[in-house]
């Protein structure tokens, strides 16, 4: 008899442990998922990097000593990743919103040039202070949106993959750029870059003696922004559900016309944006100079950035203030153990790759019963 | 009274020793034994301009015993980043910028850091603790636009080109130059000869100092027009200039010019097997690199504008001598195995001896009345006075 009690009280007391204990803690671990995966491949991707360097007879223990106090060991050297996040989280978001509604929008690259170019123009007429930056900043959104336009429309009417499409339309802004930089927005005086943004529409400096910029502030906000519009709107569930199963969402009547606009022309404001905060942000020039300089590959950046982000707008904030660290902290390793460049760019694809290994595999996993049913037609 | 004064003799021997060893280290300035070169986009590897800067500097810090760090750039917005990174860092008695381009950045930092020493090639950034060093690229490049002009006349070429980097004020010195020379070869030639070969002038902003592919596609493009010379003015470009240009040469069936270029910044007369490049107007960045070094090892470091030209060899024509010199560069570099040397000397007279004794004569004339000051060699450097130039010496 009593025995059998005790037995029951242990039954009991088991159930309540795993409805109130071990439950929410296994939930808890599986949703952290992401995050264990990403410290794993980031661990993974450190020791590709390590064993490169000593291959090339290098100390990596040094040169990783440097990669941290460049990156986020001092406030100089936080405040750089940060400012090379800026742009980042921008771009990352444009390819997110692009992946969420099941499009692989890699436009963002020309759609960067663009409104950076089109936040220069505005420096060529005077406005007052305030104003005269919101309108610059308005331009650059707009002139991304409207880069990314004939992308929309030849998916939406024509069905043309918009991977093919924006690429192209990458290398039109990339040579348009060339020749507005050289020709029309030239400075009169230094042959070799644009006109600078006027002080007017300039980001003040956040942290004195850094790149650190108020434009920060104009990320953060479009992530909040993106981040509600996508998951607490009519509009965001659309797009959502689009990329989860475009048949399903024909069936429940959902316009596919719709989410593609809108994944397209939000992704051109975030794009655009990037450009434009970047050239109005960035010390000392505040200038696109010619080949491009800076803003090659800040929209091709942001695919990474997606990619270790998981495609969520909090994770993109976390993975651009890491790929920022990287970018700034890899400046370190040239000083400190004398790492050359080159070296160093292949270390930090070493690590980037790895990271963004997991989030690939899901991608992958998600477009292979697409391709299947392709196959089949 | 003997034992005293013998007492006070130990003393003030004992002071002066001690003071000694407390001064003789401080005799000299306390130096941290570490100089830094940050790079503009343009990067190692060039055989010209950048490695140049590398060049000198790596000489300076080997004979004065100090370590050299350096710090490339892989776009324009590391700049000013690598630039704090090497003053915040605190650890080099002087930064060395190779480039135009570091300009703002340079400007920006010095001012944060007036306590660190500074150099900067190619620009001029007035702050105490910045030296400046620039060039006179006009008067080497009249040298060699002279000889451009009189040797395309002679192998019956109607062009000559020159492809340029990135538009700066830097290469405004090198066209306005190179347009003087082409203008006066031509006069020259017609004095000789009786004939005008009015040689024109093919010339390109490629808008980079590393895409080496640009280089090559518009040196062919030139070559396709009639251009017999091909003038560097784009640092590793010149790399992609003479796979054009060798690739003409072959065409021909021959392995020596013409068509040739003509290198910059080093000597790069080595290069095309020593006989497909004619000469190098020869920038000694290294030269300056050495001169920063040296200076704040003496002690003797001043915030002032440092000008080389043909009158201090700071810019020269290159001549046998610099072969030989840069040969040895060439090697270290990996450009070249020690078992070209003999060869590529050996071509390089018979491509030097190939042309009228005449003409060398005549760059050595024009050489020598630009370091009299008998002729003043223009040079621009805003777009308008480059225009200017354009308009008074349009070379068709």
């Amino acid at each position: 008899m009593k025995g059998l009690a005790f037995i029951a009280r242990l039954r009991r007391l088991k159930a309540w442990l795993f409805a109130r204990l071990i439950g929410p803690a296994a939930r808890a671990i599986a949703r952290l998922r992401p995050l264990w995966e990403s410290l794993l491949a980031g661990l993974i991707g450190l020791a590709v990097g390590a064993i490169i360097m000593l291959i090339y007879h290098f100390n990596p223990i040094q040169a990783y000593f440097a990669l941290f106090r460049g990156s986020f060991g001092t406030v100089y050297s936080l405040s750089e990743a940060l400012a090379n996040a800026t742009p980042l989280i921008l771009t990352g978001l444009t390819f997110a919103i692009g992946l969420r509604g099941g499009l692989f929008n890699i436009g963002a690259e020309g759609q960067v040039y663009i409104g950076a170019l089109a936040a220069i123009a505005l420096s060529l007429f005077k406005l007052p202070a305030g104003l005269h930056l919101i309108v610059t900043l308005l331009a650059g959104m707009l002139a991304g949106a409207l880069w990314s336009l004939p992308a929309a429309i030849l998916k939406i009417a024509r069905g043309v993959h918009e991977v093919i499409s924006t690429i192209m339309f990458n290398w039109i802004a990339h040579f348009l750029s060339f020749y507005l930089i050289a020709n029309i927005l030239v400075d009169p005086r230094r042959a070799e870059k644009t006109i600078s943004i006027l002080p007017t529409a300039r980001f003040p400096v956040l942290m004195p003696r850094t790149s650190l910029s108020y434009g920060i502030l104009v990320s953060i906000f479009f992530v909040g922004l993106v981040l509600f519009l996508l998951w607490y709107t009519t509009i965001g569930f659309e797009v959502r559900a689009m990329g989860f199963n475009p048949a399903a969402c024909r069936y429940a009547g959902i316009k596919r016309w719709r989410t593609a606009l809108f994944a397209f022309v939000m992704g051109g404001f975030t794009a655009g944006l990037a450009g434009a905060v970047d050239v109005m942000g960035r010390p000392p020039s505040y200038a696109i100079f010619s080949g491009l300089g800076g803003l090659v590959n800040l929209g091709f950046n942001g695919l990474g950035v997606a990619m270790i982000g998981r495609n969520h707008p909090v994770g993109i904030v976390l993975a651009a203030i890491f790929f920022g660290g990287l970018m700034a902290g890899g400046r370190l390793m040239q000083i400190s153990p004398g790492v050359p460049l080159e070296l160093i760019r292949v270390v930090e694809g070493a690590i980037i790759i790895t990271l963004a290994v997991p989030e690939l595999i899901r991608i992958f996993r998600l477009f292979r019963g697409k391709l299947l049913i392709w196959r089949r037609a | 009274m003997q034992g005293k004064s013998r007492l006070l003799i130990l003393v003030v021997a004992v002071s002066l020793l001690i003071t000694g060893l407390v001064l003789l280290p401080g005799a000299g300035q306390a130096l941290k034994g570490r100089v830094a070169v940050i790079l503009d986009v343009g990067g190692r590897g060039d055989l010209s301009f950048n490695d140049m800067g590398f060049k000198g500097t790596d000489e300076a810090a080997a004979d004065f015993g100090l370590q050299m760090d350096e710090i490339q750039s892989a776009s324009d917005a590391d700049y000013l980043p690598n630039t704090r990174n090497a003053a915040i860092s605190g650890q080099y008695d002087l930064i060395i910028g190779v480039g135009f381009l570091l300009t703002d950045a340079f400007n920006t930092v010095a001012a944060e850091f007036p306590n660190q020493k500074f150099a900067i090639i190619d620009s001029v950034v007035d702050q105490p603790n910045v030296m400046s060093i620039v060039f006179a690229e006009n008067e080497g490049s009249a040298l060699v636009g002279a000889l451009s002009a009189m040797v395309a006349a002679y192998y019956g070429y109607p062009k000559v080109g020159v492809v340029l980097g990135i538009e700066i004020p830097v290469l405004y010195h090198f066209e306005a130059g190179y347009r003087f020379g082409i203008d006066w070869g031509n006069k020259k030639y017609q004095q000789v000869t009786g004939t005008n070969p009015n040689i024109g002038l093919l010339w390109t902003y490629t808008g980079t100092f590393s895409d080496i592919a640009k280089g090559y596609a518009a040196s062919q493009a030139m070559l396709a027009q009639g251009a017999g010379l091909i003038y560097n003015v784009a640092g590793p470009l010149g790399i992609g200039d003479l796979q054009a240009v060798t690739e003409a040469v072959f065409a021909q069936r021959r392995e020596a010019g013409p068509p040739f270029m003509i290198g910059v910044d080093a000597n790069q007369d080595y290069l095309g097997d020593g006989h497909r490049v004619l000469a190098s107007m020869m920038k000694r960045v290294d030269r300056g690199c050495y001169k920063a070094v040296a200076d704040v090892v003496h002690g003797t470091f001043q915030g002032e504008i440092v000008s080389l030209g043909v009158s201090n060899r700071g810019i020269a024509i290159s001549r046998y001598q610099d072969l030989l010199d840069f040969i040895e560069f060439g090697i270290n570099a990996g450009a070249i195995t020690a078992a070209d040397k003999d060869r590529i000397i050996s071509n390089w007279l018979t491509m030097r001896q190939g042309i009228p004794y005449w003409i060398w004569d005549a760059v050595s004339d024009l050489e020598m009345k630009i370091v009299s000051g008998e002729i003043v060699v223009p040079t621009a450097n805003t777009v308008d006075e480059m225009l200017a130039i354009r308009a008074q010496y349009p070379l068709p």
